[in-house]
């Protein structure tokens, strides 16, 4: 009586494997699916990502490559041709080694404009909070600089309002030295920009009516209100025009350059980011699986033979199995945003 | 042990790679080609991957020669896959009711003015500066705070 399916263990096993896989991607694809339809029209286009479909295409077409290359170094087992199964072994493991390399190009334009899950800002609101608390950390680090070299004490150094007065002081001491000085003038000149900026966001009112964070300069402005006008509140185009000045100021505008991001709200961005990375993240560590596959059948060297057939086998249906993953996440991710 | 041979059925993994490098191509022309119901441009797009995944499983991955035992596989997997968004749909992916996302609230007003004037002029800051209980020497986070700050409250503050 014949029983069992007629394929080897091994085989089976890896079926069995692929199926879950499937159940695993199917996951993180499905939800994704749901969330983009559940978004809608305001599901943020490839200019807020920053996907280009170009570089997406190009591993499409890499993994696809290494497909075929894998069909190959299978046949050639089965035809006990070695070294050309070597040989397309090699072939398909650099070709996964560029994958990972243009996925490392995507990444890093995503890290550049600060696209990851839960940095993103979603409304003009949320962008101006957010250059404010960038433009603080940007502040405390620079004003780090006189604590850490002990030129001022205070109690508390991260109290900038009992700090900042301490520096004036030493500046103006005559125990600090000429390089020094000017340093300090322009921290002060920061976090006096960066203060203005700060009592305009807390208040809500707008950067260019009330020119200033005085307190004269807002009553001043509000008596010239007639009845029932209120002042105008901060905009986000405000905010933005104003960090720019703070980007090109000779001084610390490489400072500010670094530590703040230009100002872009994306709807939905966050939910995007979070979608973007598992998808992409779960797959790159498979296609790394796929490459310890390969690199322990490419170790053997000379000793690849028959007792390897199986084992190539497999690993090719592995890898078939990670290209069908990007087949699917190309269109979903490049082209259907 | 050695799998069953199938020497017998020849299969041109050529010609399927240039069948994948066409479809491929495929996708990238009906996403250039921008249709003015992007829905038409999602269908087509996903057919062609469909379709590639067909060629992929049914000729590099064997299974148009392998037995029966591929459908015991595959068939749950696949329920699963399309079961899965269907039962999602309602609840997640087709809000027939007004979602309570703060920023969603908020979002048509200030991104129509905020789009309208090319992202550098007007757009209003309004609603959501939820640092009313900020502590700027610990450098907050931003919290939804869900209410508007009306300009009411300045007048407190200047008192």
């Amino acid at each position: 009586m014949k029983m069992g399916i007629p394929i080897a263990d091994a085989k089976l096993g890896m079926w069995l494997f692929l199926g879950t896989e499937i159940m695993f991607f199917t996951a993180f694809i499905g939800t994704y699916i749901v969330v983009r339809i559940s978004g809608g029209a305001g599901w943020p286009g490839p200019h807020d990502t920053h996907i280009d479909v170009f570089w997406g295409g190009l591993n499409t077409f890499v993994l696809i490559v290494s497909s075929f290359f894998v069909v190959l170094a299978h046949a050639a087992m089965g035809d006990k041709r070695y070294a050309d199964a070597r040989k397309w072994l090699g072939l398909t493991m650099l070709l996964a080694v560029l994958f990972l390399c243009i996925k490392g190009i995507e990444y890093r334009g995503k890290f550049a404009h600060d696209i990851l899950p839960g940095h993103i800002p979603e409304t003009p609101a949320q962008a101006i909070a957010k250059v404010d608390r960038e433009l603080e950390a940007v502040i405390r680090e620079d004003l780090a600089y006189y604590t850490y070299y002990e030129l001022v004490s205070v109690d508390q150094p991260n109290d900038l309002a009992t700090l900042v007065p301490q520096i004036q002081a030493f500046a103006q001491s005559g125990k600090a030295d000429a390089g020094d000085v000017a340093k300090a003038g322009d921290s002060i000149e920061l976090y006096k920009k960066w203060q203005n900026l700060h009592q305009h966001k807390v208040a809500n009112v707008s950067l260019t009516a009330v020119p200033s964070a005085e307190v004269s300069a807002y009553r001043e402005a509000r008596n010239a209100l007639n009845e029932g006008e209120k002042l105008p509140e901060l905009t986000l185009g405000e905010v933005t025009t104003y960090l720019n000045d703070m980007k090109a100021d000779q001084s610390y505008g490489a400072a500010v350059t670094a530590g703040v991001f230009d100002p872009h709200p994306v709807l939905y961005g966050n939910l995007f980011a979070s979608c973007y990375f598992l998808m992409t993240g779960f797959h790159a560590i498979h296609v790394l699986v796929g490459m310890i596959l390969f690199g322990m059948a490419l170790y053997a060297g000379a000793n690849l033979n028959e007792n390897w057939l199986n084992w190539v086998e497999n690993s090719g249906l592995y890898w078939h199995f990670v290209d069908l993953v990007w087949i699917f996440l190309f269109p979903l991710l490049y082209i259907a945003s | 042990m050695s799998d069953d041979d199938h020497g017998s059925h020849h299969v041109n993994y050529l010609a399927v790679f240039f069948a994948l490098c066409g479809f491929t191509a495929l996708s990238v022309v009906f996403d250039v080609m921008s249709f003015e119901n992007h829905a038409i441009t999602i269908v087509l797009v996903m057919a062609v991957a469909v379709a590639k995944a067909l060629c992929v499983m049914m000729f590099f991955m064997h299974l148009k020669f392998e037995g029966n035992w591929k459908f015991i596989l595959l068939a749950p997997t696949t329920i699963l896959a399309i079961g899965l968004p269907l039962a999602l749909m309602p609840d997640v992916g087709v809000a027939y009711y007004t979602p309570t996302a703060p920023q969603k609230g908020e979002w048509g007003t200030e991104m129509a003015e905020y789009r309208a004037a090319h992202a550098h002029e007007d757009g209003h800051g309004a609603g959501y500066d939820a640092d009313s209980d900020h502590a700027a020497e610990e450098g907050a986070h931003d919290e939804h705070a869900g209410d508007d700050q009306s300009s009411e409250g300045h007048d407190d503050a200047a008192h």
